[in-house]
């Protein structure tokens, strides 16, 4: 109880101080904005190759997003000593983890709702009226399991040199089953439901990855953080 | 370092690096000689016995690492980090020839250097993952941080692996069907190839045995230098305090 107290507290600060900056905000909307642009035009102008590139370009600019708002969200606790005061609190690492998981999974899954519609517009993709729940699904479990290990990670390397370079190079191989669940389920979703048993089966891989990584990573993270 | 008697390589390990170099050599006699030419890949079939333990091992190693990390983590020993060190060194020499042997493997057998296959794919995420290990080891300095963190992500990385597999199995795979089942339900396979194959296995896992029982010496050794040179730090603040 005490736990999840903390944690909605951790969340809560988490979100307010965003709301307050808007540093991360202003990074990752312009910066996921513009990968897909850039992206856009490294594939040329081929009208089929574009629209079945879309879901591919959408996951990579939301993991990057992923990298930069998880790193931002430990930066500015490290700042002015934040961070340990924040591990004063009467709570367990975990409930601090869990935290700060849920103010970056709810700040993806609301930038990949704002991503969705940029790619399908520039990328000339639709998404059938009868789809948009598996849509809705794999947005939030996929951004769940980029915040999970996003997160994590971000704690582990917050006091290393060089940690801008080397959180994506930690946490990139271990996303690849996110990437690839998540961007066959948006593909499936956006021709339509004819592929849905394939679908559901790389979501099962999505909720399954998220649950196993949601344990692992909250029961070692203290040994991240502590001194 | 005066007494000899500890920093001195202790015989069993001599031995067994020995018997470790008869079973290689029988290995390699099966694997050259013995061995039946495979009916569709012909003489092709010999690179099989280096590749097949050699990957297998390099999984197993990143296991046996994650293990030690986890009995760091809860015992809090020293010797246990080096252990798992040396383990990951192991593992990413492993896995680095791995890739290199399915590479050169798939090039007369496929036509192509690189496939996309599952089990390459995955060995070459692990490879990647195994670096990140090594990265973050190099730049941390306080040893116990160093040895926690590394820990850590070496139970990640051990997580990580059948997600992986999963994924890249079910993205695209190209790779020949597993001839041996291992809960020992089916072996598809020449009995003499089995057995060869099975003796290779043998060799490759007493050459990483061996690998790792030497690093995990040489590193006991430099823990014990890194012991005096605490003892010395300490010396050197008493003095300090004193004053």
């Amino acid at each position: 109880m005490n736990d999840l107290i903390a944690a909605l507290t951790v969340a809560r600060k988490d979100f307010l101080q965003e709301l307050r900056s808007r540093a991360t905000t202003v990074a990752t909307l312009f910066f996921s904005a513009i990968t897909l642009v850039m992206m856009a035009f490294g594939l040329g102008r081929e009208p089929e190759l574009m629209r079945s590139a879309a879901p591919g370009v959408l996951w990579v600019a939301l993991a990057f997003a992923g990298v930069i708002a998880a790193a931002q969200s430990f930066q500015a606790d490290l700042e002015e000593g934040a961070f340990e005061q924040l591990l004063l609190l009467p709570a367990s690492r975990a409930a601090i983890y869990l935290g700060k998981l849920a103010a970056s999974w709810l700040y993806l899954f609301a930038l990949g709702v704002l991503m969705v519609p940029i790619a399908l517009g520039l990328y000339g993709a639709t998404a059938p009226a009868g789809t948009w729940w598996l849509l809705g699904l794999v947005l939030l479990l996929g951004t769940l399991g980029l915040a999970i290990i996003a997160t994590f990670y971000a704690g582990l390397t917050a006091n290393l040199q060089a940690r801008e370079a080397l959180l994506p190079v930690l946490m990139f191989p271990v996303i690849v089953p996110i990437m690839l669940g998540a961007v066959r389920a948006t593909e499936a979703a956006l021709m339509g439901s004819a592929d849905a048993p394939l679908a559901l089966s790389w979501v099962q891989l999505l909720g399954g990855f998220d649950l196993v990584y949601l344990v692992v990573c909250a029961s070692i993270f203290h040994f991240v953080v502590d001194d | 370092m005066t007494d000899t008697s500890r920093t001195r390589r202790p015989r069993w390990l001599t031995v067994f690096g020995l018997v470790t170099l008869a079973v290689v050599g029988v290995g390699l006699y099966g694997a050259l000689i013995m061995s039946p030419p495979d009916v569709n890949q012909g003489d092709l079939i010999r690179v099989m016995y280096a590749h097949v333990p050699v990957a297998w091992i390099g999984f197993a190693a990143v296991a046996v690492s994650a293990v030690w990390g986890m009995l760091y983590l809860w015992r809090g020993r020293a010797i246990d980090d080096v252990r798992a060190q040396g383990t990951a060194e192991a593992a990413l020499l492993y896995s680095i020839l791995t890739v290199v042997g399915g590479m050169t493997y798939s090039k007369p057998t496929l036509n192509t250097y690189w496939t996309w296959d599952a089990k390459l794919t995955l060995t070459a995420l692990m490879v990647a993952l195994v670096v990140g290990y090594f990265i973050v080891r190099a730049l941390i300095d306080d040893p116990q941080r160093r040895a926690r963190v590394s820990a850590v992500i070496m139970i990640v990385v051990l997580a990580s692996l059948p997600f992986n597999y999963l994924a890249a199995e079910w993205f695209r795979t190209l790779h020949p069907a597993k001839s041996v089942n291992l809960d020992g339900s089916g072996v598809t396979m020449d009995p003499t190839m089995l057995r060869v194959l099975l003796l290779n296995v043998l060799g490759g896992a007493m050459v990483f045995v061996y690998f790792i029982s030497e690093r995990i010496r040489i590193g006991r050794l430099s823990l014990a230098d890194d012991k005096t040179f605490d003892s010395v730090k300490g010396v050197a603040r008493e003095v300090v305090s004193v004053r």
